[in-house]
């Protein structure tokens, strides 16, 4: 899922300022499970905006909405009648969902009340990690299910450097060595051969160091 | 001191502190208005209902929660202490100050420790002074 965290209050407030009439406009899928822009945190932001502006005596309307997702025009449709009745739509939202937003709304204008982060899982509750980089050239099958290329601090893709200590990288104890992660991986899996195995250069042509990537499906286009 | 006597104080708290057949801690109505709202469990203290209770006008929130280790649900009253951490934290961000809420644990019944905390609620929001959202008039924002 895609993981982010809502905005400094202090930053929403200057990103709202111009407007009277805001909606808070929420997704309910991948910030939803982060707990960074769901119905709940809609809610929260919401309460806290408002707390704000009649403490400050600053005049402000407040609707609050969730879609399924925003990243989808489907399901961001449903907000056509909000988003009419205000003058600037916060959306809670990853960046893509935003920039869906502002694509529906081209009259509009739509703010983020979340920084994107990264893409993750959820390893514990109330933890989430970083494991993919989207690079567009998966190399998961040889390095155990364990990509290098993220989780490793260095992004070495040819075998660990040496500076890890105890299973921790050098560049931060909080950080697993990635390496020491897929060897081990490896051992249990019984696939040690897979280091033998020779890796030409990545290509790095899919990954977004080559620009906004787009993938086609011609058989679901009509 | 006529902020205290005029405080507003909304206490959540869990049905197994204080139940139906039990006293909730009387707390002379001089020092305060008190509001008492029950959960099933301190747990269900989700965040919007505190920030809800200052935007009705609190000046302080109380969270009654059974003992560590006492919870019917085990760890719903380490949920409700995380959370209240976490309001308060939002608290102080948006200048409310955190200090305005606050949790206690308490064991079943006990109404003398509850009055207690109650009644230190009340100190801590005569001495924070009203609620700055709530010192103006409900009607100078409108809510939506």
């Amino acid at each position: 899922m895609i993981v982010g965290e809502q905005k400094p209050i202090s930053e929403i407030k200057q990103i709202i300022a111009p407007y009277q009439k805001v909606l808070i406009l929420g997704c309910g899928t991948c910030v939803k499970t982060c707990f960074a822009g769901g119905e709940d945190e809609v809610a929260v932001l919401a309460s806290a905006l408002r707390l704000v502006c009649k403490t400050e005596g600053k005049r402000i309307e407040i609707e609050e909405q969730t879609v399924e997702r925003q990243c989808e025009d489907e399901f961001i449709q449903e907000s056509a009648q909000a988003v009419s009745r205000n003058q600037a739509i916060l959306s809670l939202a990853c960046g893509a969902g935003v920039q869906a937003m502002a694509r529906r709304f081209t009259t509009a204008p739509v703010l983020p009340g979340v920084n994107t982060t990264f893409m993750g899982v959820l390893e514990k509750p109330g933890l989430f990690t970083e494991e993919c980089s989207g690079c567009g050239d998966c190399k998961l099958a040889v390095f155990g299910g364990i990509c290098p290329f993220t989780r490793c601090a260095k992004k070495l893709l040819n075998g660990p450097c040496g500076g890890s200590q105890n299973g921790h990288c050098e560049v931060s104890s909080d950080i697993d060595c990635a390496w020491h992660l897929i060897i081990e991986r490896l051992k249990a899996l019984g696939q040690m051969d897979n280091l033998r195995v020779y890796l030409p250069p990545k290509n790095w042509a899919a990954s977004l160091s080559s620009g906004p990537r787009k993938l086609i499906r011609e058989d679901h286009m009509l | 001191m006529s902020q205290k006597s005029q405080s507003k104080i909304t206490v959540f708290h869990c049905i197994n502190v204080f139940g139906d057949g039990d006293a909730l801690p009387a707390v002379a109505s001089a020092s305060g208005e008190l509001n008492f709202i029950k959960l099933p469990c301190s747990s269900m203290v989700k965040d919007v209902f505190l920030m809800r209770a200052f935007e009705a006008g609190a000046d302080a929130v109380v969270v009654l929660v059974c003992a560590e280790g006492a919870c019917r649900y085990v760890e719903g009253n380490l949920r409700a202490k995380k959370r209240v951490a976490w309001i308060k934290a939002l608290l102080d961000e948006i200048g409310m100050d955190g200090r305005r809420l606050a949790l206690f644990n308490v064991a079943a019944g006990d109404a003398r420790s509850a009055k207690r905390f109650i009644q230190e609620a009340l100190s801590v929001a005569a001495a924070l002074g009203p609620n700055p959202a709530a010192a103006r008039s409900r009607s100078d924002v409108a809510l939506v």
